[in-house]
């Protein structure tokens, strides 16, 4: 019995093994089509939060944002949250993010992502994915009427997922890279 | 030979005093005839202004004060002529200023047209929509746009399909998204990153699937 589960895993193992290698790599226009896209799909990140911790956001639109920003992510993402006030490092479900990011104690709010770009090029996994890291820089500026200011600018690496699927739509299979942002780790903080 | 001499100074008397008469008849003639003429320039001026008073002479604005100015330029020392000079001037100065008047409400009317247009009086293409949103800084306006471009469409759920490359027979696409969704892409990202590569209409000229492309 025990040497049956030990062929049967290598036979598993070998099958894995043969599935990937027979994933042809894909051109390099196609590969620089999907760098493009990933790295979009973090840009289009930056003006979702921008637009969710901006004040004059009315609040259905920005619960309407969130939603169209949650579907940028990977089940079970986090984001780390940092400040100069404190060492320590928070990180947050991604939604959850999202609605303190919201609810800030501020009059104003200003966030801006620049930067942006690839730390580690996206890498087929044996799993057929590919992954990379692309960083960013966002400043955050938020003040009170009452005089508090608060700017620090956090470099952040988000962790990126892309991975060819097919659906249907109208009777037309469509082959398609979905772009999943994973974790998003605050790597450097610093005043102003 | 006395009486030759006196015949001799008789006939130069004789012609003498004829050719004095004959000097003073041309001079009389020629004054009579400058007189004539300067009588007909009045009478034509008079004419002319006349004519430029009434409105049925079918000329221009520009004719007529080109006329009014050649007039002018003949310095008539005529006192009617003079009258009838100020009063077309009046009248034609009225005419410019009515002109002026025309084109400037007729400018209004031209940009209030165009206004009119670009708030969406008229009908807008897609690519049109499209621009107006993704620059619209403001919600509301941006909203309307939505909901008027959503009309082009069969509903608010119509497939929209991103080609992100193509590589032979190989058409990668990003995720496939709704109208809806797209148009409230555009609204919240501020740029259209993507052109139209492909409409399906249905029978009621509706659109029920559209294909974009990455610029």
């Amino acid at each position: 019995m025990k040497r049956s589960s030990i062929y049967l895993s290598i036979l598993l193992l070998f099958g894995v093994a043969i599935t990937v290698l027979a994933q042809p790599e894909i051109s390099p226009e196609r590969k620089q089509a999907i760098d493009s896209l990933a790295l979009e799909k973090v840009k289009d990140l930056g003006k979702y939060i921008s637009i969710i911790g901006n004040k004059d956001t009315p609040f259905s639109e920005a619960n309407r944002v969130i939603d169209r920003a949650l579907e940028l992510f990977a089940e079970g993402s986090q984001m780390g949250v940092s400040s100069i006030n404190r060492k320590e490092i928070k990180y947050y479900g991604i939604r959850e993010y999202f609605q303190r990011l919201m609810a800030l104690n501020y009059d104003r709010v200003r966030i801006e992502w620049f930067n942006i770009e690839y730390i580690s090029d996206l890498v087929r996994q044996p799993d057929g994915r590919y992954v990379g890291v692309i960083t960013v820089y966002q400043r955050f500026t938020g003040e009170s009427d009452d005089g508090l200011k608060y700017v620090d600018t956090t470099k952040k690496d988000i962790t990126v997922y892309v991975e060819r699927k097919q659906t249907q739509i109208q009777g037309r299979i469509i082959g398609f890279w979905d772009v999943l942002l994973g974790d998003i780790r605050v790597t450097e903080t610093k005043p102003g | 030979m006395k009486s030759l001499h006196k015949i001799l100074i008789l006939i130069f008397i004789v012609v003498a005093g004829t050719g004095e008469f004959s000097c003073k008849s041309q001079k009389k003639i020629a004054a009579e005839q400058a007189a004539a003429a300067e009588a007909r320039k009045i009478a034509k001026a008079k004419a002319d202004l006349e004519e430029l008073l009434s409105d049925n002479t079918g000329l221009t604005l520009d004719e007529k004060e080109s006329r009014l100015k050649v007039i002018k330029d003949m310095n008539i020392e005529d006192a009617e002529v003079k009258e009838l000079i100020v009063k077309v001037d009046e009248k034609l100065k009225r005419e410019r200023e009515a002109l002026m008047a025309k084109e400037r409400a007729e400018k209004l009317a031209r940009e209030r047209e165009e206004q009119l247009r670009r708030e969406g009086t008229e009908p807008k293409g897609l690519n049109e929509y499209f621009s107006l949103i993704a620059n619209s800084t403001n919600l509301a306006t941006s909203n309307r746009y939505i909901g008027e471009a959503l009309g082009l469409f069969a509903s608010e759920d119509t497939p929209v399909l991103i080609i992100v490359s193509k590589s032979g027979n190989i058409v990668d696409y990003d995720r496939p998204t709704t109208i809806r969704r797209y148009l409230e892409y555009l609204k919240d990202q501020k740029v259209v990153r993507n052109e139209i590569e492909n409409v399906v209409y249905d029978a009621n000229g509706k659109i029920t699937e559209l294909e974009l492309i990455k610029k």
